[in-house]
């Protein structure tokens, strides 16, 4: 599998905002929105602490089929589906998968699924 | 592709008038040649093309001359020729907290290398400069005031001629940014006392991307800082001082320069001041049916007579990007949201580091379009 395009950045990039946390056994490095820096630091067991974290205190089956989707998209396209693609790709509006996780659709279903921050500064 | 309603104006006009694109590829299929180098005639008449566009541009922005009507690719590109061709070591210059990064990060960087210092007036809560606060920014060693037009997040239109009387009066040329107004507000640079007006092709004046440029008034002068090629002086290794090509190097995009023209052409026919009071109702229809949602909040003056047809909102308990792509995704209506390379106008409005969910109308939206994005508003504002 090719690497996917957008995990990698400049080395130093935002540096001094990262972060690294213990968490799953692991050290992880997260920036300052707690996104992953490295989206192949992502497991299943990070994505729960992260959703406790967050107050989404079990990751019922609908919410697994959003991470799900999101990261086998992005690892075989090396981008995030496009709003269009993640609405037909689940089945369900953007607003009903937006309510399911308490930070939304970036800062949660994106964030939990280990996907890195979106740098389009709009 | 599916039909978007297309509310990103202020990025980039679309889509662009179908007669422009279509007098684009003729012209280009029948004049695409260098313009200016070479005796044959094709490139004499392409010259001649693209000095009929320096012409009416000047006519168009009230300049003095149309030699100095610099062709660049945007108006990002025609700051940075300006700035950096107009600064002096040691020298000062005076702009706004109102301004895009096309102003704010050159000017950041001359000060990074120690050549410059600079001075961000502030604006008001409704979006505003006051002149009198340009005035007392202005030192002994200014040597410009640079200031946006319209806010490309507010939408607010600036008092540009009473801050010309200031620098008038101070003695210190005036830069515009008409990266939002040009084709859409009639400019009149020597009415005004401006010295300097930098425009985008592809914005309001309903050009392709990738060319705008730079009016110049005879008084003001711009010091090349990218050289090479011009067509004329060639046996010389020192680039030409003529305007303008002393701050054009290399092959115009003439293509670019068709569509100008084409947009020019359209804009004639349509009246601009026609297309820019349809774009302001518009922008009120949108305003009072945002302002009618509970959760909803809007920045800068409920008066459009001040300002073009943009209209900044959040949705409380909601970041900006989701309501962005929920408004995408569900509803096929395109906005632009985060912070619209303006960081310092979030800063002062407080929406911070997230920033906001900006609606900016055009020439080719209507009323049913406006109401489709009140109804959208409304759907998501109401699931909180």
């Amino acid at each position: 599998m090719d690497q996917p395009a957008e995990s990698s950045r400049p080395a130093g990039a935002d540096a001094l905002q990262d972060q690294v946390r213990s968490l799953a056994g692991r050290e992880i490095v997260f920036d300052s929105e707690g996104f992953l820096v490295d989206t192949l630091q992502w497991t299943e067991e990070v994505a729960r602490i992260l959703a406790q974290e967050s107050g989404l205190a079990v990751l019922t089956d609908t919410h697994w089929q959003v991470i799900r989707f999101l990261r086998e998209y992005y690892l075989q396209n090396g981008r995030a589906p496009l709003n269009r693609q993640l609405k037909s790709g689940i089945g369900m509006s953007l607003l009903e998968i937006e309510s399911l996780f308490p930070g939304g659709l970036k800062l949660g279903a994106r964030r939990l699924a280990g996907l890195p921050n979106p740098k389009t500064c709009g | 592709m599916a039909e978007i309603v297309y509310l990103d104006n202020a990025a980039t006009t679309f889509p662009k008038p179908r007669e422009a694109l279509e007098r684009m590829i003729d012209l280009y299929a029948a004049k695409g040649v260098s313009p200016g180098r070479g005796g044959y005639d094709c490139a004499q008449e392409a010259d001649e093309l693209v000095y009929g566009v320096r012409k009416r541009l000047c006519q168009f922005f009230g300049g003095d001359d149309p030699d100095r009507v610099i062709f660049a690719s945007n108006a990002t590109d025609a700051l940075n020729l300006v700035i950096q061709g107009a600064v002096k070591p040691g020298g000062h210059v005076v702009s706004s907290e109102l301004e895009h990064n096309s102003v704010l990060r050159p000017l950041h960087h001359l000060r990074g290398k120690g050549l410059i210092d600079y001075e961000l007036v502030p604006f008001d809560g409704q979006g505003f400069i006051d002149p009198d606060d340009v005035a007392r920014a202005i030192r002994p060693n200014t040597q410009f005031v640079l200031l946006t037009h319209v806010s490309n997040v507010l939408g607010t239109i600036q008092p540009i001629e009473a801050i010309g009387a200031v620098c008038r009066e101070k003695g210190v040329p005036l830069i515009l940014d008409t990266a939002q107004s040009a084709g859409v507000i009639p400019i009149d640079i020597s009415a005004w006392g401006v010295s300097a007006l930098a425009f985008t092709g592809h914005k309001s004046l309903l050009g392709p991307t990738g060319i705008g440029g730079l009016v110049l008034r005879r008084s003001f002068e711009v010091q090349p800082t990218r050289f090479g090629g011009t067509g004329i002086d060639s046996q010389e290794l020192i680039h030409t001082q003529t305007y303008p090509h002393r701050l054009e190097a290399g092959t115009l995009n003439i293509l670019g320069i068709i569509g100008l023209m084409a947009g020019l052409d359209y804009l004639a026919t349509h009246r601009m001041e026609a297309i820019l009071l349809r774009e302001q109702a518009l922008a009120r229809r949108l305003w009072e049916g945002l302002a009618e949602l509970k959760k909803v909040k809007l920045y800068g003056p409920d008066r459009m007579d001040r300002r073009l047809g943009v209209v900044l909102a959040n949705i409380e308990g909601m970041i900006p990007a989701d309501v962005g792509a929920i408004l995408d995704g569900d509803f096929g209506i395109a906005t632009r949201v985060g912070l619209h390379c303006a960081p310092l106008v979030h800063r002062s409005l407080g929406t911070g580091r997230a920033g906001g969910v900006r609606f900016s109308v055009g020439p080719f939206n209507t009323g049913k379009e406006i109401d489709q994005a009140v109804e959208a508003m409304a759907r998501i504002s109401r699931s909180r």
